[in-house]
């Protein structure tokens, strides 16, 4: 199986040239390439190298500096929870702790939800505290009741695209 | 202490609309919207098609007074003449990486106006002699980079952007590119590094940005908010921005206001608006009719002030520095009665000690040991010597770093652990 799709590769060969410099294109293409995948390998990131050019050592610069990019398989919902000063101030801890023991209680009786949960710094949504998001989906005003519904609601939701492509190619890589 | 004039006492805030002007309109974003009901676009043909040199709109700004709206204040006009004149690549960059924890305007300002900030940069652009400018926003910000990414297409579209924009000569090309999740990318050398695919780590100072950039080259970084009410500024002229706010801070700003606060949000006002009378007129006052402990008026960074040092105080650059504090990005969180001041400073301290990018030992080290002593201090486990610890580690981080990062979490530190110091003594064990 080829490491990036057709259309991944096509968004990445668009960002080498959109920006005055090579360099400039990473900071995108790892977001593509993790939207797709979910998490960056470090097969992607040789294939970086090898196929487009960029040096594995300004890439892994850049991986490693941002919080945005994950470098380990993820769950298939990151639930992420505004813990700075004024969604602290709104309760923000409380939401962290219910959603926790949420998911260690649905652990604990065998079902597993498909979530991760972090605290998180500013959302930049600090008047509507709670703040926070479920990959890309903001959710504003998240108290530990409205937590436990969002969890409900993304549980019966298909997984996203990202996700499955994500458990294929681990599966694969197990196989080997 | 500077008061705001007369003729706007006793009027509310959505009387004072320049920027927000759209707000409350169903298809604010929309270009037609913004072209039919708030003049869109007509500063941008006033500029190319009017005959307005590049040192006229400069000078237009700087006659307004306008400050930079990040959070430094530094004149606006000031910093675009600093760029060389002549030939050669410049850039412009709007800091859209908003990550300060209570400041969340420039957001709103993408949210309810994203086309006030496009024309504003082609505005600016100009002034500089940009052909290429970007906005640099925050990766977590999905809906924003939409609605920017909306706007400046529909600008290309209707011409406003592209070569030759309106048959001036002017060519300009804009595009957004977004950060990865660091909140030091805000600073603007750490910007500047970020957009050109490193690590978003900050640069000594000098040289500037305005002559040594993006790529090496002269580049303007412009907060949102700044940009965005140029085009009011350039349609209504300099002294209608100066019958707003007070004589050193004129024009209104952007407020918005957090913690458990009735009515929260963004809120538009004079520069030099009573701090009290908008926190408990316009914004309803503390939830469940709580007693205010002390307010941080200009997002974390920002010193904390006590209720009694917020009697009388206005919203203004001198005013908040005078009362040892500052304006910042205009972001007032409010803390109540009964929260602790020691758990508010554990919580900062936590945030700073993340986001250090590590370069400099003084905010490394520094941010690390504030966060671990004040943790200790909560569980009940410091002593009177820690007290005096912090306020000598947060001494040492002051003004010996490459940013300011070190100096916003050492100056909040030791305004709390000096004033609020009897709070800490319960947690103390001698
Ligand atoms: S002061 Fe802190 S954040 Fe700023 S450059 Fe130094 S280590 Fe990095
Ligand atoms: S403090 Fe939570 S969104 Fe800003």
């Amino acid at each position: 199986m080829p490491i990036f799709s057709p259309e991944l590769t096509k968004t990445i060969e668009g960002f080498l040239t959109r920006y005055e410099t090579k360099r400039s294109s990473i900071l995108p293409i790892l977001h593509a390439i993790q939207d797709e995948k979910d998490w960056i390998s470090d097969e992607d990131i040789d294939a970086l190298e090898k196929n487009f050019g960029l040096s594995a050592v300004d890439v892994r610069e850049v991986l490693t500096f941002y919080t945005m990019y994950r470098q380990t398989p993820p769950k298939p919902y990151r639930f992420e929870v505004c813990k700075s000063i004024s969604c602290w101030l709104m309760g923000a801890n409380d939401t962290i702790k219910t959603l926790r023991h949420e998911i260690e209680k649905a652990e604990k009786e065998g079902r597993p939800l498909p979530f991760e949960i972090h605290g998180v710094e500013c959302l930049g949504q600090c008047g509507y505290a709670p703040s926070t998001l479920i990959n890309k989906d903001r959710h504003n005003n998240v108290t530990p009741e409205k937590a436990l519904q969002l969890l409900k609601e993304y549980s019966a939701k298909e997984l996203p695209k990202a996700a499955v492509l994500c458990a294929t190619n681990l599966a694969a890589k197990a196989q080997k | 202490m500077p008061v705001i004039k007369n003729e706007y006492q006793g009027r509310k805030p959505d009387e004072f609309r320049i920027l927000l002007g759209l707000e409350g309109y169903p298809d604010s974003r929309n270009i037609k919207t913004y072209i039919e009901k708030s003049n869109g676009y007509k500063a941008l043909e006033k500029v190319l098609k009017g005959g307005m040199s590049s040192e006229d709109v400069i000078n237009t700004v700087k006659a307004s007074g306008l400050r930079g709206r990040g959070g430094a204040g530094f004149p606006t006009g000031l910093k675009w003449s600093f760029v060389p004149k002549g030939p050669g690549e410049k850039y412009l960059i709007t800091n859209f990486d908003e990550g300060e924890p209570g400041t969340y305007k420039d957001c709103y300002i993408s949210e309810v106006t994203p086309h006030s900030l496009v024309e504003g940069k082609i505005i600016a652009s100009y002034a500089i002699g940009a052909k290429k400018s970007y906005i640099y926003i925050r990766g977590e910000f999905h809906n924003e980079i939409r609605w920017c990414q909306e706007a400046i297409k529909e600008a290309y579209a209707a011409g406003y952007l592209g070569e030759n924009i309106m048959g001036s000569g002017f060519t300009h090309h804009m595009d957004v590119y977004s950060g990865a999740g660091a909140y030091i990318c805000g600073e603007e050398t750490g910007l500047i590094s970020s957009l050109e695919g490193k690590k978003g780590q900050p640069k000594l100072k000098p040289p500037f940005p305005a002559i040594k950039g993006y790529l090496g080259k002269p580049t303007v970084v412009n907060n949102v908010e700044s940009l965005a009410v140029v085009p009011w500024i350039i349609n209504n002229g300099p002294e209608a921005y100066k019958k707003f706010g007070t004589e050193k801070s004129p024009g209104t700003k952007l407020f918005n206001v957090s913690g458990p606060i009735a009515k929260p949000g963004c809120y538009e006002l004079p520069l030099g608006y009573p701090l009290m009378r908008f926190i408990n007129e316009d914004c309803g006052g503390l939830i469940g009719g709580k007693k205010l402990k002390a307010i941080i008026p200009g997002g974390s960074s920002a010193p904390a002030l006590t209720a009694k040092e917020c009697e009388n105080l206005t919203l203004d650059y001198e005013a908040i520095a005078g009362a040892g504090s500052m304006l910042g990005s205009g972001a007032i969180i409010v803390i109540p009665e009964d929260v602790s001041m020691v758990s508010v400073l554990e919580n900062l301290m936590d945030f700073y000690a993340h986001e250090s990018c590590g370069q400099c030992t003084p905010c490394r080290e520094g941010t690390g040991w504030l966060y671990k002593i004040s943790k200790h201090i909560l569980k009940g486990k410091g002593t009177k010597t820690d007290m005096d610890r912090m306020y000598s580690i947060a001494n040492n981080m002051r003004g010996k770093t490459i940013c300011v990062l070190s100096d916003a979490a050492a100056d909040p530190a030791r305004a709390i652990v000096t004033k609020f110091a009897h709070e800490f003594e319960p947690y103390l064990k001698g």
